[in-house]
């Protein structure tokens, strides 16, 4: 399902220094697995992430997703690639904290170009339920908490079904509890409803519980 | 479409939560559009006040002057610098025109009227009877003074309302009394009908004291007249009378020592003028549109800034770059005309307040105007800070703080 090969992700940080985030990375996810994506801070791993979501593009090599070379999508297509094909969940969270519950899961819908098979609204209401949140439908993100706004964010990220689900150290900002709780509704959906799911974690105890396990180090994968 | 209603809504919401920076926002173009509606407003009512006037004197009226008063439908810059002056030779030449109803010559000059204490300036017309049925004139209290006062010479006048009421107190008090005028002894006859206005458009009528050409001539030695009036017979054209009026007088003069003016003409002269000073003072208050442009532009830059993480995230759940343009240009447009409608409603006020005075208006032209203009300024000063939105990387919005 995506494909890297041998991607670099150089950022120039000065005239003459160039910090190597990502060198020469090859890998392959395949649909249906959940894999945890682990190692230190500043190893690279968030920039891995970054580009796997095409919310950032590599410096050299390419990556493909469904066989289509990344590199050769325009802006629009790459937009509609993150909005239909990928489901974020950030360490921040990431809601709009001007927007009630219901309408931050209802963005990615309001910029789809393809007509859904099913009403959003209704949808995002099946899914707060489902999570517990049926009662926090017209809250506002700063009044939950960051257990209950990790669990909106997923249902933001699951609002368009997409095909894999991104985690950025999704339980970074939680409390043991929520953060346990968290990773047994990613595995949930992994189970019952065969998304592919990467974690990117920086515990190892996190990276334990996942089937597949990407090393990384320096920007290299080990 | 749900997506561009989605938009306006989030637009109007986040207004409703900085009330105070969307006013103070779309002050300037609140400001803007007030003072253009409202001069437009003041040109539209000057406008129609100019032809309420010229159209309660009829429009068969037709003024020989001596020069050429006007040049290309507007006043001629070098005036009437003619040395010719009419006499009474040339009013009879009139009278034996065809298509002239009545021939009135005109003698006119300032002069100060006084009952002793107060000395109040007015207009002196010096002219025949027929002059009140040219110009429908009435009088209101009194009489007008008759062909056999002319011929008499009476010391009669008959005065406007205006200046009646000024010297007297009230229009009735004033019939029969004496009056000095340059230090002679008249007396009132009549006190005419009231023509309104006054001040902006051009004569005040209601201030002028009328008496007979031939008592005038006190004020008037040489019995030369200012201008005559012709008053056309109703069944034959205006162009008609006009070139036998012309072909008649150019037995004795030349055609460029006089001139020969319709109501038409005039007014066209009067309004192009206020027309065209209307137009300067117009695009002056369109310059703080201008100002009120860049207000919004600027904090359209400061809602950016503040936003870049929202920005951020909407990118990553999917947004393309024109969406998130398109959001920030509604969002200026929103702001741009919402001042408009203030700007609007405040000026339906004033002009509202105004109309007791003077018969300011608003037109369909001026909400479009106001409208129209507002929108282009939301996009025109929206689009830059809306494009720096779009341009912004994902990655790099996603992760500022």
């Amino acid at each position: 399902m995506i494909k890297l090969q041998n991607v670099q992700k150089s950022y120039k940080l000065d005239e003459d220094i160039v910090f190597n985030a990502l060198k020469d990375v090859n890998l392959q996810i395949k649909q249906g697995e959940f894999t945890s994506i682990v190692g230190p801070s500043g190893s690279g791993k968030s920039t891995l992430m970054h580009i796997i979501g095409l919310l950032d593009q590599p410096t050299s090599g390419s990556v493909f997703i469904n066989g289509k070379e990344v590199s050769k999508l325009k802006d629009d297509e790459l937009s509609s690639l993150r909005n239909t094909f990928v489901g974020f969940v950030f360490q921040q969270f990431n809601l709009i904290n001007k927007l009630t519950v219901l309408e931050n899961i209802l963005i990615p819908t309001i910029y789809t170009r393809s007509r859904l098979s099913y009403d959003p609204v209704e949808k995002a209401r099946y899914l707060l339920e489902r999570f517990g949140l049926e009662m926090k439908e017209r809250s506002f993100p700063n009044k939950i908490s960051g257990g209950q706004q990790q669990k909106v964010a997923i249902a933001r990220a699951l609002i368009m079904n997409p095909h894999l689900i991104l985690a950025d150290e999704p339980t970074g900002n939680l409390d043991t509890k929520s953060g346990t709780e968290i990773l047994k509704l990613l595995h949930e959906l992994h189970e019952k409803e065969k998304i592919t799911v990467v974690i990117v974690t920086h515990d190892p105890n996190i990276a334990a519980t996942t089937r597949r396990k990407i090393e990384i180090k320096d920007g290299e994968i080990q | 479409m749900s997506h561009f209603f989605f938009i306006i809504k989030s637009a109007f919401e986040d207004f409703s939560r900085n009330k105070g920076r969307t006013f103070l926002t779309s002050l300037g173009i609140v400001i803007g559009v007030l003072s253009v509606v409202i001069l437009i407003a003041f040109g539209l009512g000057l406008k129609k006040y100019i032809n309420d006037q010229f159209q309660s004197l009829g429009t068969n009226i037709i003024r020989i002057m001596p020069g050429q008063l006007l040049k290309g439908g507007s006043f001629s810059s070098t005036g009437s610098l003619s040395t010719i002056r009419f006499d009474s030779r040339d009013v009879t030449k009139l009278q034996r025109v065809k298509s002239a109803e009545y021939v009135i010559p005109i003698v006119t000059r300032s002069i100060a009227v006084s009952i002793g204490k107060g000395t109040e300036g007015a207009t002196l017309y010096g002219s025949t009877a027929d002059i009140f049925i040219a110009l429908n004139l009435k009088a209101r209290y009194g009489n007008i003074f008759t062909k056999s006062d002319v011929e008499k010479r009476s010391k009669l006048i008959a005065i406007g309302p205006k200046i009646a009421a000024k010297l007297f107190g009230t229009e009735e008090q004033a019939v029969g009394k004496n009056i000095k005028v340059e230090n002679q002894n008249f007396k009132v006859k009549g006190v005419l009908e009231a023509k309104g206005g006054g001040g902006f458009g051009g004569p005040d009528l209601d201030s002028f004291i009328y008496m007979p050409h031939t008592t005038a001539q006190v004020f008037n030695p040489d019995k030369k007249f200012y201008a005559i009036i012709v008053k056309s017979k109703g069944d034959i054209s205006i162009a008609t009378a006009k070139q036998e009026i012309k072909t008649a007088m150019m037995k004795r003069y030349k055609e460029n020592d006089f001139s020969v003016i319709d109501q038409a003409e005039l007014l066209g002269a009067i309004e192009s003028i206020f027309a065209m000073l209307n137009t300067v003072l117009v695009a002056i208050a369109a310059v703080s549109l201008v100002v009120g442009g860049i207000g919004i532009m600027n904090i359209m830059y400061v809602t950016v800034t503040e936003r870049i993480k929202e920005i951020g995230i909407r990118r990553a759940l999917g947004a393309r770059k024109s969406d998130i343009l398109w959001q920030f240009i509604i969002e200026s447009v929103a702001l741009s005309i919402l001042g408009g409608l203030m700007g609007l409603g405040l000026a339906h006020g004033i002009v509202l307040l105004i109309q007791n005075m003077f018969p300011a208006y608003i037109d369909v032209n001026s909400v479009m105007l106001a409208l129209g203009v507002s929108s282009v300024i939301g996009v025109i000063f929206g689009v830059f800070p809306a494009k720096k939105a779009a341009d912004l990387s994902p990655i790099d919005a996603i992760r500022s703080e």
